[in-house]
């Protein structure tokens, strides 16, 4: 055995010989990011010992050792958390003419849990935190790939449900109610944490032909969450496609509207939604993690001191912000897109996407940069979103022209500007003016799941009429993917 | 600089400039002047790919400059390729290419493909969601002697070091090269399965695919 010893935590544990840095990290609960799930190919999960700097997941202990977590490490557990989104007007309708229920939105890397009180309609109780998941397998396709491994599936399960019983007993004493007042329970979230929060195991999603294990659209035992009722799953379109964009169908009104619109949910995966006269269209893009900040070479992800808006003014200076106004210590996928979007406007980077005097980098602060192969990772994820914007059009065999609305809904949309959407070529050009942010509408969609019982069956309609476009399969992808690389 | 060599050289350039009416032109000059067809796509037009290939490498060129250098070259190919003199043909050294079971995505596995085409290996695409066995069934029907495998998902890039786990049981390990590539892998993953190498793009593909074979590698 040997002692791997996290000095900044004042946390010792003593481990078998091999063991590495992260699996002990782990074991003791000290909190490393690991998006590749110890791949050895993120770089998230430096730490420094003995005044190098080393990756946690490739570095096995050998002798007691003296490990030093490093800033951006402990900064990521400050994380903004969005918890509103747009909603709608809608009648009381609940399973239960008296009691709370329960929302929660659980997002791949944070949670929102609400009770509401099902009398009224009012959210009487609400707070955000990490996804207790996300520690040991940061995207979704790690946490895929981790689930299936041995008993992974149940710690995985566990460190969810366990989280959501801490936060219920602080949101029932503050309001005064025990658990099993909570009679009802609406699950929000993608297809593969709607598994997992269920203890199913996603393992299909994972691997062509991406096929869920669970439907949606049904009642699930409560199990190991202690609530006085059954917990309700929205149906969700496919693998890729989850409960969250049903939530957000329903939110956004796509199913009714008189108007063209396209619904975007901007994160790891782009999922869409295109709504034309009452017929829904959609997909989903793997745009990968550079929008989280991850593999971009100071990448971050929203938390303290990430530089999060940037601007150039008319006499070529600029300006930025940090979140909560800290040092900037690197820069997350908002201030990514916004100044790469400016670099673009501005001209310093061109339209193949290379900075035009030919530079390898743009200083923002004495530490931040943004290098040439951040802009590339930066193409890549823009351009897999735009692909999944023109494949949709083209199945409904429409112009940009011809959308007159378009919502963003999800945290990291939420930040985001809209001139840069269309600096970048993210989103075409006739979609000026007409782009709203909607905020977090997989759990203002869940609300209205909760409170109004026949919206569930309505929606279990409408996602049956879904036509769901699977990208890789069109023969034009590639093309078309390459087509929107540029600026 | 023989009239030969300057039609080379502009060749290359025009792969380079990514400008496939100019390549058409001249790979035109080379059959009409008489010049070996084989010489012009060796030191024109493989050339001007490896050119754009350092370019990629650099950061001075993206994947659509490099898909434009590759449109330039095939169409100069397609006026060059009939005329290939029979005793210069088959010498190219042989490499299946796929994408492993499970996975659908394969942008990144055609990348390589043209770019290890145009570095000279005959290609044997096999498309995507292959089982590891049909890897090695179709690299003995072809006679490859290498093994390029292409993933962009964690969650099947355990196929890969099935490929390698079966090429040893079959006894077939030593008969050839295993490479490796795509989102999630990384040189350490690569070492790890026991893969010959990894190479972090379509560029870097083409030199560890001859450097595996011992061919000259330019720099």
């Amino acid at each position: 055995m040997v002692k791997a010893i996290f000095v900044n935590e004042g946390i010792e544990i003593e481990v078998p010989l091999g063991t590495t840095i992260m699996e002990a990290a782990r074991l003791c609960e000290v909190y490393l990011e690991s998006p590749c799930n110890g791949t050895g190919t993120c770089g998230k999960c430096e730490v420094s010992v003995n005044d190098e700097i080393v990756l946690a997941c490739e570095t096995e202990l050998l002798i007691d050792t003296e490990i030093h977590t490093l800033m951006n490490q402990a900064q990521n557990r400050s994380l903004q958390i969005l918890s509103s989104g747009r909603s709608f007007q809608y009648d009381l309708k609940p399973m239960f003419d008296s009691g709370y229920g329960l929302v929660v939105d659980i997002g791949t890397t944070t949670l929102v849990v609400s009770l509401v009180n099902l009398t009224t309609g009012e959210e009487e109780a609400s707070e955000s935190l990490l996804n207790p998941q996300a520690q040991y397998a940061q995207d979704v396709l790690s946490r895929i790939q981790l689930a299936g491994e041995g008993d992974s599936l149940d710690t995985l399960y566990f460190a969810l449900t366990d989280a959501l019983n801490d936060v219920l007993m602080r949101l029932s004493a503050e309001i005064g109610i025990s658990n099993d007042d909570i009679k009802d329970a609406v699950y929000s979230g993608n297809t593969t944490m709607l598994h997992l929060a269920v203890r199913k195991d996603p393992t299909s999603l994972g691997k062509y032909p991406y096929t869920p294990a669970l439907t949606g659209g049904r009642y699930q035992e409560a199990d190991s969450l202690r609530i006085g009722g059954d917990i309700y799953l929205p149906p969700f379109i496919s693998a890729f496609v989850g409960a969250d964009i049903t939530s957000g169908i329903l939110a956004s009104g796509l199913s009714h509207t008189a108007e063209t619109t396209l619904f975007i949910d901007i994160g790891t995966n782009g999922e869409m939604v295109l709504a034309m006269n009452g017929e829904l269209v959609a997909t989903s893009t793997a745009a990968g993690p550079a929008f989280e900040g991850m593999n971009i070479s100071q990448g971050m992800r929203a938390s303290k001191g990430a530089i999060d808006r940037f601007q150039f003014n008319d006499d070529g200076t600029f300006i930025y912000s940090t979140i909560n106004n800290a040092p900037a210590v690197g820069i997350c996928g908002s201030g990514l897109l916004d100044a790469i979007g400016e670099l673009v406007r501005v001209g310093i980077i061109g339209k193949t996407g290379r900075f035009s005097d030919k530079s390898k980098e743009f200083h923002i602060t004495e530490n931040v940069a943004i290098t040439q192969n951040d802009i590339r990772q930066l193409q890549l994820a823009k351009g897999a979103v735009r692909t999944g914007i023109d494949a949709m059009l083209m199945a409904r065999n429409i112009s940009p022209d011809d959308i007159e609305r378009v919502e963003i809904a999800g945290s990291f949309g939420y930040h985001l500007k809209e001139s840069s959407l269309l600096d970048l070529k993210m989103l075409p050009e006739s979609f000026r003016g007409k782009v709203s942010f909607v905020g977090n509408t997989s759990h203002s969609g869940g609300a209205a799941l909760l409170l109004n019982t026949d919206l569930r069956a309505q929606m279990e309609k409408v996602v049956k009429s879904v036509q769901a476009i699977e990208l890789a399969d069109d023969d034009d992808f590639q093309k078309m993917f390459i087509n929107s690389l540029g600026f | 600089m023989t009239r030969e060599q300057e039609l080379h050289q502009a060749l290359s350039d025009a792969v380079l400039d990514m400008d496939e009416d100019l390549t058409e032109e001249l790979a035109k000059k080379v059959i009409e002047e008489g010049f070996d067809a084989y010489a012009a796509i060796d030191a024109g037009l493989a050339d001007g790919m490896e050119r754009a290939g350092v370019l990629f490498e650099d950061g001075e060129y993206f994947v659509p400059e490099l898909i434009l250098c590759a449109d330039a070259m095939y169409r100069a190919l397609d006026v060059l390729k009939p005329h290939i003199k029979v005793e210069e043909q088959a010498v190219k050294p042989r490499a299946i290419i796929g994408v492993v079971e499970g996975d659908t995505h394969d942008i990144g596995k055609n990348l390589v493909r043209i770019m290890t085409e145009a570095g000279g290996f005959e290609i044997i695409d096999i498309g995507r969601d292959v089982p590891p066995n049909v890897f090695i069934d179709r690299a003995i029907e072809e006679n490859a002697e290498i093994i390029m495998i292409s993933t962009l998902m964690t969650t099947t890039m355990t196929n890969m070091a099935k490929v390698i786990e079966l090429l040893n049981e079959r006894g077939l390990r030593d008969k050839f090269k295993v490479m490796v590539g795509g989102g999630p892998i990384s040189q350490a993953y690569a070492d790890r399965i026991g893969a010959d190498g990894y190479s972090k793009n379509a560029a870097e593909a083409v030199r560890l695919a001859k450097s595996l074979l011992g061919m000259e590698v330019a720099k």
